[in-house]
């Protein structure tokens, strides 16, 4: 009777035990993300065959809205002690949060991952702030010139028209609206935000010089690049002011068949393709100087208050969605760029890249794209930034003076959050 | 003793919720505008008055004040007096009044947002409906959201319309409450309509004037959604209410302790606001009729 009792103590200490340990190898990543959609199909897809891999780890992904969304829900959620544990951030603002110890350095980890390797520089590059990793990148794009070939055509003007330099962007602008504005269609959408940054780069500026901080916001080829754009609006009305006071509005008139030209990021080809088919071409973008583009996009960044399993776990899951066979699912489904040197390889992406040239072009952009200043003020530059370009595409106010007073409370600003 | 702290202990969980959630994070506000902090960092220095002094000598802080005080002064006395307008109008006890007041009481019931994104489309200025209709007539476009004289005028449409159900509903009660003696009165001495309405309703009615002015002047400084789905505060600063920049302040740009001055100026602001009201066109309010 006692050799029974204590074999079956013996059997339910055993149980217990083994469900205690199997109860510690499973970790739970809370994992907040920016993707709905066919992005968010996309992201559910390589989570899904992370856990099928790791049997031990669950990803617990919140779609919390756009990057801002992310930002403002960090806000309340990191005083209370209720952040997540993994996190998307925007390439130019997640210095910030790196600066004030909310993410964790990556660099031991990369270090000792053979993806280091893998990722192309610019991948490498945008994730490092102060000379630390501190985002693994996960959605890069750049900003490219897409034209709708059925615009084109009905405007007189052949597929291959020069769209290098802001003159010839303008003239095809001017053709199309000439031609079709009383049909209520645009030369071109208005340029957003990233767009416009591609522009200034491409005039041989930036907003503020990558390497040393300094504010570039007030320089000649800055206001040059503003004035060019500001006039598509006010002075030459090749495009809407509502894709001004609404950025979103160009890219739905593009996606519509209302606008001939649009600058933004590759991020939006395969919404441009559904809605255009075979009358959508994809150009690099603009050299009106020089040739150059900004990388844009997000990476995976990893909470310092989580759990040192959970940080472990996390960064398993960071690893895995930025190996090559994870960037083929994500490169194919939503039409940013690779990421990682053997995502070509994969099959999935190598049809991909065999079936539509328009994707092509942002990869054979690389060779000119570079990524963005990230430095603590870039957040309050680029909220700030939409007015001012407000009251310049409106022609309110003049462009020159707009840019002077904003290069000037960009420095204060600077020096008082600390660059 | 026990029979007399019961009063007391009915309140106690209300007072304790309100300690909590309404109390604390006031106090809290207060403490945070007098110190430097991005919501990140451990510490939160004590900087004394700067952010107030920071405030005061922003040009955008006094750009959104003027709007603010220019949105109150137009939308207020219009919602008041369309309210007054549309209640009188609808306050026999037909069908027709009811499903009427029915329907307009429907937007106050509407998400906020929702309506602000279909205005967007209403509004737009390429392929809204309005100028669409204006084209029709042989027009040109009206720049409703870029001109910014008229997106403030744009602003405030909106929320009129989103908030004349519910003042149309409280002056309706307010009216149907005024005993028909008086009407029966003023119609023996001969009164005529327009006198009768001036010198017997109005009157009679300014319990409800009063309490609608207090809740749409509350109203109009803390409006926020509107603004922040159709312009953002643009066209460069023309829509740029308060409760936006604080918005901006504080959750764009991580300046928690700007923003947190910024909302104890505001709070301050109605406070001031609601004794001035109080002082000038209370005293005047008769309840007893």
């Amino acid at each position: 009777m006692d050799r029974k009792l204590t074999r079956v103590a013996g059997m339910g200490l055993a149980a217990l035990l083994g469900s205690t340990s199997l109860a510690a190898a499973e970790v739970t990543v809370e994992f907040w993300h920016s993707f709905g959609g066919s992005s968010g199909d996309a992201l559910a897809e390589i989570i899904a065959n992370f856990e099928e891999a790791n049997p031990g780890i669950t990803i617990e992904a919140e779609h919390v809205g756009n990057y801002n969304d992310i930002v403002a829900r960090l806000q309340a959620a990191i005083p209370a002690g209720r952040g997540p544990d993994a996190v998307i951030m925007e390439v130019t603002r997640y210095g910030l949060f790196a600066d004030r110890g909310v993410l964790m350095d990556l660099t031991d980890y990369l270090e000792a991952d053979p993806l280091k390797d893998e990722l192309f520089d610019f991948a490498r590059e945008v994730g490092v702030y102060e000379g630390k990793n501190y985002i693994v990148p996960f959605n890069s794009s750049t900003p490219v010139t897409y034209v709708n070939k059925n615009i084109f055509e009905r405007a007189g003007l052949p597929e291959n028209t020069p769209l290098t330099t802001y003159d010839e962007i303008l003239a095809a602008a001017q053709k199309i609206q000439g031609a079709l504005g009383d049909e209520g269609i645009y030369g071109i959408a208005a340029p957003g935000q990233f767009a416009r940054w591609g522009l200034i780069m491409d005039n041989d500026s930036d907003l503020i010089d990558s390497v040393s901080g300094e504010v570039l916001i007030d320089a000649p080829n800055t206001v040059e690049a503003y004035e060019w754009m500001a006039s598509l609006v006010h002075e030459h009305g090749v495009a809407s002011a509502d894709n001004v006071t609404d950025e979103k509005t160009g890219r739905e008139a593009f996606f519509a068949g209302k606008v001939g030209i649009m600058l933004n990021s590759t991020g939006d080809y395969r919404q441009s393709q559904a809605s255009l088919g075979d009358d959508l071409i994809v150009r690099p973008l603009p050299c009106n100087k020089v040739c150059a583009a900004p990388i844009g996009g997000a990476g995976i960044g990893i909470l310092s208050t989580a759990d040192a399993e959970v940080q472990d776990a996390a960064y398993e899951f960071i690893s895995f969605a930025a190996s090559a066979e994870s960037n083929a699912i994500w490169f194919a489904g939503t039409g940013y760029m690779p990421i990682n040197r053997n995502t070509a390889d994969q099959p999935l992406a190598a049809e991909t890249l065999e079936n539509e040239p328009g994707i092509r072009v942002s990869i054979e952009q690389l060779d000119v794209a570079r990524g963005r200043p990230r430095p603590p003020v870039v957040t309050w530059m680029r909220a700030t930034e939409y007015d001012m370009w407000q009251a310049m595409a409106l022609g309110q106010r003049d462009v020159e003076d707009t840019l002077a007073d904003f290069a000037k409370r960009t420095r204060v600003e600077a020096g008082r959050v600390g660059q | 003793m026990l029979r007399k702290l019961t009063p007391y202990l009915f309140v106690l969980p209300l007072l304790g919720f309100m300690a909590v959630f309404t109390y604390y994070p006031i106090l809290q506000s207060v403490n945070l505008s007098f110190r430097e902090w991005d919501f990140m960092s451990p510490t939160k220095p004590w900087v004394g008055l700067d952010n107030y002094r920071l405030l005061l000598t922003t040009r955008d802080f006094w750009n959104s004040l003027k709007v603010t005080a220019v949105f109150a002064l137009i939308s207020v006395p219009l919602r008041l007096a369309l309210a007054l307008a549309v209640a009188s109008f609808l306050i026999r006890e037909t069908a027709v009044s009811r499903i009427s007041r029915g329907a307009i009481f429907l937007p106050a019931v509407t998400s906020t947002v929702s309506i602000a994104v279909v205005f967007s489309w209403v509004f737009s200025t390429d392929y809204g409906a309005i100028n669409g209709f204006i084209a029709l007539l042989g027009f040109d476009k009206v720049p409703w959201m870029q001109d910014p004289q008229l997106a403030l005028y744009v602003i405030i449409f909106v929320n009129t319309w989103k908030q004349l159900g519910y003042d149309v509903i409280i002056y309706t009660a307010g009216l149907q409450a005024i005993s028909m003696e008086y009407y029966d009165a003023a119609a023996v001495d001969g009164g005529r309509r327009f006198h009768v309405f001036r010198r017997v309703t109005f009157p009679l009615v300014m319990p409800t004037t009063y309490f609608l002015l207090v809740i749409s002047v509350i109203d109009a400084f803390q409006v926020f959604t509107i603004v922040d789905v159709m312009t953002r505060g643009g066209p460069a600063g023309a829509t740029d209410m308060i409760v936006n920049m604080l918005y901006r302040v504080g959750f764009t740009l991580f300046d928690i302790g700007t923003g947190s001055a910024l909302a104890v100026l505001l709070f301050i602001l109605l406070i001031a606001l609601a004794l001035v009201k109080a002082r000038v066109i209370g005293r005047r309010v008769h309840y007893d009729s």
